[in-house]
């Protein structure tokens, strides 16, 4: 029985310090992806950007992803790959009005994906 | 990941109460909640490994929910008896001394076909051939057995909860108007009789709702 409790607790003990640490890391790294967006969103809106600025965005995405997709299912990812790479081909072109509109759809994502894994009443019934 | 385990938590809880609702009869030789578990650790096994959009990591912490939670029940189940019955039940005594115990058998969404059924696959083909009649809180049937069987003829059901069935009584070559005259003898109508058989040997096992069973005799062809 001693053995029963022990495997317990340390099983309750893991997974909660799992729940924090993914909490926090999913946070973090879509804090930073939102960042680099922002600073892109402002860059297009000002029609300063290139397509070097879109691809730069996407470098740091690729490494992120990368961890990411331990945690967040790959569907929501590729959401995130398919608006991103929108942006930078729209970029490339020099089609600002285009591109603005896809990274504002970026931002939302990336703000809402952390919290739709969050335990709130909503996300879990 | 926080989510996961506690959707996991709620589907065990709503899916161990409705097994618990559905009584005895749902359940095969395993206690409700080892049940529960069976039927859930299969499917989110299956599901990341199927699903390659998943990560693998949700399959793992929910079958790592569903072994906290066993570990939880059954340390709750030894340390609290009350908490036993409310998660495993109690074994029910569905046939006494005085026959069969309807509410028993209602209560654990049983009838008297089913424990029929029970009696023989357990080697008991007569009513009155046990003392007493227990389903397990696993569900499975266990018996007190007399220590002389009552015949060696397969009896057949004519009356099951108030319902008599037309196709064994044609087959004893009994009709309707000898099973009312029969009735009447014992003064009750079809629908308060909660069991009549009756065996190759005339030999019929009779229960009225509420009242003692009776062993009584009657006139069949036998040819069975």
């Amino acid at each position: 029985m001693v053995k029963a409790i022990v495997y317990t607790l340390t099983a309750i003990a893991l997974c909660v310090g799992l729940f924090i640490f993914t909490q926090w890391y999913v946070s973090t790294q879509f804090g930073e992806f939102s960042d680099a967006l922002e600073t892109l969103y402002t860059k297009v809106e000002t029609k300063t950007a290139s397509a070097e600025d879109g691809y730069a965005v996407r470098t740091l995405w690729n490494d992120k992803k990368s961890k990411l997709h331990v945690f967040v299912p790959h569907n929501d990812i590729s959401y995130i790959d398919y608006w991103l790479n929108e942006a930078c081909g729209l970029l490339y072109n020099g089609e600002y009005e285009l591109a603005l509109g896809k990274v504002e759809v970026l931002k939302e994502i990336a703000k809402a994906l952390p919290d739709a894994y969050s335990v709130k009443f909503e996300n879990i019934f | 990941m926080a989510l996961i385990f506690i959707r996991t938590t709620i589907i065990f809880v709503v899916l161990l109460l409705i097994m618990r609702l559905m009584g005895k009869s749902q359940i095969g030789e395993m206690q409700p909640f080892e049940f529960v578990i069976s039927l859930v650790i299969a499917e989110l096994a299956c599901i990341p490994m199927a699903d390659s959009s998943i990560p693998i990591l949700y399959g793992i912490i929910a079958i790592v929910t569903i072994f906290i939670l066993h570990e939880i029940v059954w340390l709750f189940e030894l340390w609290f008896k009350p908490v036993k019955n409310v998660v495993s039940g109690k074994p029910s005594v569905v046939i006494n001394k005085n026959g069969i115990d309807e509410f028993q058998l209602k209560k654990n969404n049983l009838d008297v076909s089913d424990l029929i059924e029970s009696m023989r696959v357990a080697g008991y083909f007569n009513l009155d051939d046990v003392y007493y009649g227990i389903y397990e809180a696993n569900g499975s049937f266990s018996a007190l057995e007399k220590e002389e069987k009552a015949s060696c003829s397969l009896p057949l059901m004519l009356i099951d909860r108030g319902k008599a069935d037309t196709q064994n009584l044609a087959r004893c070559g009994f009709d309707r108007d000898e099973l009312k005259k029969f009735l009447q003898k014992q003064n009750c109508k079809e629908k308060d009789v909660v069991v009549m058989t009756v065996n190759g040997e005339g030999r019929v096992y009779f229960q009225k709702r509420g009242e003692h069973y009776k062993i009584l005799q009657c006139e069949v062809n036998g040819q069975w």
